[in-house]
């Protein structure tokens, strides 16, 4: 487990890790030391001039006025020393925990401070800048599936006092709370919520459960944000998932590849039964008018025939036969049961006549030429007819 | 200097040297005990400064303050016989110094083993009356409760320990069973996959037939209405024919059959066979036209 402890003052990190130079260790190490050789050289000079009364030295005998001079020199670094020692400064971003004789006694805020040599113990904490610890790997979740969660927890201290004096550890008591709250977060949920739309909820909820184990340790650390920074199902089973993806999208691309079809098909339908509706109004449009017109002209025709009914009537009569007769090959046969048509399986006949008959294309339909084959072919007519009735005079005509 | 001043020096010294052996400091973070002579004559000691006869009193000093202590992964059976890699961890302080003195001798590390085969016990009870699911989902939060009620009681008169929480970081399960569950996994996703697929067919499916129908309908709707359309015209035709004819139905006869009798007869090829008879031979025979009608 990665912890991200920010640089800087190492205090903050183990401030009791130095229990035994406790008070010791607020001033640069090397002042003492500077101070001997300081000594050490103030010493060597004032020896050598010796005999030389200084202003330092008040009422000393010539052999012990070096030594009153040291002395006095010695006091004054000394107390030098001490009034050093007795300020510290607080940065913004930190807070200063005093304890006098031992006990707890302030929180200083930043600043310069000041504090009594010895009797009191400054912990600086730094609380503003926000720390981060991670917890990631593979959990059980509620059905009993395995996930890869990988989760950053952001976090301060909220109160240096408590930061200090009432947990050892607080960065361990934290990633070990942070591995706690998540792996029971996860373990009440289900696979699919922790993979995909219960991921925030699932850091909400880390973060609550984080935050109360904190606050009943006392430790002091307030969660910032807690992060869910990727859930993935097991590397071992991560391409069973990206086939269901897969899935997805092939059920997506026959929908749409349905819905394409019924773009097609229903507008066509609707375009095809506008035809049959438009075609049907043609043809009522064109119906009632034929009638009309047709109706217009016989009465136009009935007009006339009321004049001179039985003339009009016989124009008409012979104008058609005539037309009809004109345009046909014509059998006229007298029989007994007069005004009788009859119908006889010609067209038969015509079409062996016109296969022999091919050299003359044009003249086997000119019923007027003399030809032999329509002689033959009457004569065929009329033996049919006799068979059908026997009394019956026939004869030949064109 | 004077042989005087010397001895007051050295006096001075001494006198440091009493008091400041005859002084402690006890910080805000530990609690302290008095032995004299191995005995113990002053106990829970607070922070703050405080007094001892030097060299016979000897103090110690024990970190109060809350320790979280990762324990030893181990295996546990849930009820169903199923294994389980637990990964807990331990916050705990000293709650009572003089019994944590006797008890364990001031060793942390003595404590915190035998707070780890405590607690190694109790999970592994806890574990044996419950289902995998329950220890996994529902049942976390009851059951550390439970094991740290019942730890708590005794380890407060035995070792002078209170502990304030026993969380499990992880439960795993062991490499044999993690592949049984990635198969299972696989196929629950399989099942999915082919579940979308289905599901994609059955709409598309659906959507095609419904495009069919409203195909079908439509066109036979407008069917339905051509005809009735066409219908209209037809009866609308009629009656005008209707309307004009019965002026004189029998000269409509006549005109109606002259116009069949032109449109019917219209080929060459068309062969007629006429009675001699017939009204438009009828002068065929005499001019008087009574062969035909005679």
């Amino acid at each position: 487990m990665a912890w991200n402890e920010p640089g800087g003052n190492r205090n903050d990190n183990d401030p009791w890790g130095s229990g035994g130079r406790r008070g010791g260790d607020q001033g640069p190490p090397d002042l003492d030391e500077a101070l001997r050789k300081g000594l050490d050289k103030l010493n060597k000079l004032l020896g050598g001039k010796k005999g030389g009364g200084m202003s330092g030295g008040s009422g000393n005998g010539g052999s012990s006025s070096g030594f009153g001079a040291v002395l006095a020199i010695l006091g004054i670094l000394i107390v030098g020393y001490v009034v050093y020692q007795s300020f510290y400064t607080v940065d913004e971003q930190e807070r200063a925990v005093v304890l006098r004789f031992g006990k707890y006694h302030t929180t200083e805020n930043p600043g310069l401070r000041f504090k009594v040599p010895v009797i009191d113990n400054v912990t600086k904490v730094r609380v503003t800048n926000v720390r981060t610890a991670e917890s990631q790997g593979q959990m059980l979740t509620q059905d009993e599936n395995l996930v890869s969660v990988d989760l950053q927890v952001q976090y301060r201290v909220e109160n240096a006092r408590d930061y200090v004096l009432n947990v050892r550890d607080s960065n361990q008591a934290l990633a070990f709370a942070t591995d706690s709250a998540l792996r029971h977060e996860v373990g009440s949920a289900g696979l699919d919520e922790v993979l995909t739309e219960g991921r925030a909820a699932l850091a909400i909820n880390v973060e609550q459960r984080l935050q109360n184990f904190l606050q009943s340790y006392g430790t002091g650390l307030q969660i910032v944000k807690v992060n869910v920074e990727s859930t993935q199902p097991p590397s071992a089973v991560q391409e069973a998932f990206r086939e269901v993806q897969r899935a997805k999208e092939d059920e997506q691309r026959l929908v749409e590849e349905a819905e394409t079809y019924r773009n097609k098909v229903v507008p066509e339908a609707r375009g095809r039964a506008q035809r049959m509706i438009e075609e049907a109004n043609a043809y009522k449009e064109e119906v009632i008018e034929k009638a009309n017109g047709e109706t217009a002209r016989f009465v136009q025709l009935l007009n006339v025939y009321q004049r001179s009914p039985s003339v009009t009537r016989d124009r008409m009569y012979l104008d058609t036969m005539q037309n009809v007769f004109a345009n046909t090959s014509k059998v006229l046969v007298n029989t007994e049961n007069s005004n009788n048509m009859m119908y006889l399986p010609l067209d038969r006949l015509v079409g062996q006549r016109s296969n022999t008959d091919s050299s003359s294309a044009a003249s086997s339909s000119d019923v007027s030429g003399s030809n032999t084959d329509i002689d033959q072919l009457t004569d065929q007519v009329l033996d049919e007819i006799r068979l059908r009735s026997n009394n019956s005079s026939v004869r030949r005509g064109r | 200097m004077s042989p005087k001043a010397v001895l007051g020096l050295a006096g001075a010294l001494i006198v440091v040297l009493i008091v400041s052996s005859s002084v402690y400091i006890i910080p805000e973070t530990h609690r302290g005990v008095l032995l004299r002579f191995g005995e113990l004559i002053e106990t829970d000691i607070p922070a703050g400064l405080h007094f001892k006869v030097p060299v016979i009193d000897q103090v110690r000093e024990f970190d109060v303050r809350v320790m979280t202590n990762d324990l030893p992964a181990r295996q546990y059976l849930t009820i169903e016989k199923k294994p389980l890699d637990v990964d807990s961890y331990i916050a705990w302080r000293i709650q009572d110094v003089d019994q944590y003195y006797r008890a364990t001798g001031g060793d942390e590390l003595n404590a915190i083993s035998l707070l780890s085969s405590r607690v190694d016990n109790g999970l592994r009870d806890e574990f044996g009356v419950r289902t995998m699911h329950e220890v996994v989902s529902g049942q976390r939060d009851e059951l550390m409760e439970k094991l740290v009620t019942r730890i708590d009681e005794t380890l407060i008169d035995e070792l002078g320990v209170k502990v304030l929480d026993i969380r499990v970081k992880a439960i795993e399960l062991p490499q044999s069973v993690s592949e049984n569950v990635y198969r299972r996994m696989r196929t629950e996703r399989e099942k999915l996959a082919q579940e979308f697929r289905s599901r994609g067919r059955e709409l598309a499916e659906g959507i095609r037939a419904d495009a069919d129908r409203q195909r079908t309908v439509v066109l036979a709707e407008a069917y339905s209405k051509a005809e009735t359309t066409r219908g209209e015209g037809d009866g609308e035709a009629a009656s005008i024919y209707a309307d004009a004819y019965q002026a004189d139905e029998e000269f409509y006869r006549f005109y109606r059959s002259l116009t069949a009798y032109e449109k019917t007869f219209t080929n060459k090829d068309d062969i007629m066979v006429i009675d001699s008879n017939s009204d438009f031979m009828r002068y065929m025979e005499n001019l008087q036209g009574t062969g035909a009608n005679r």
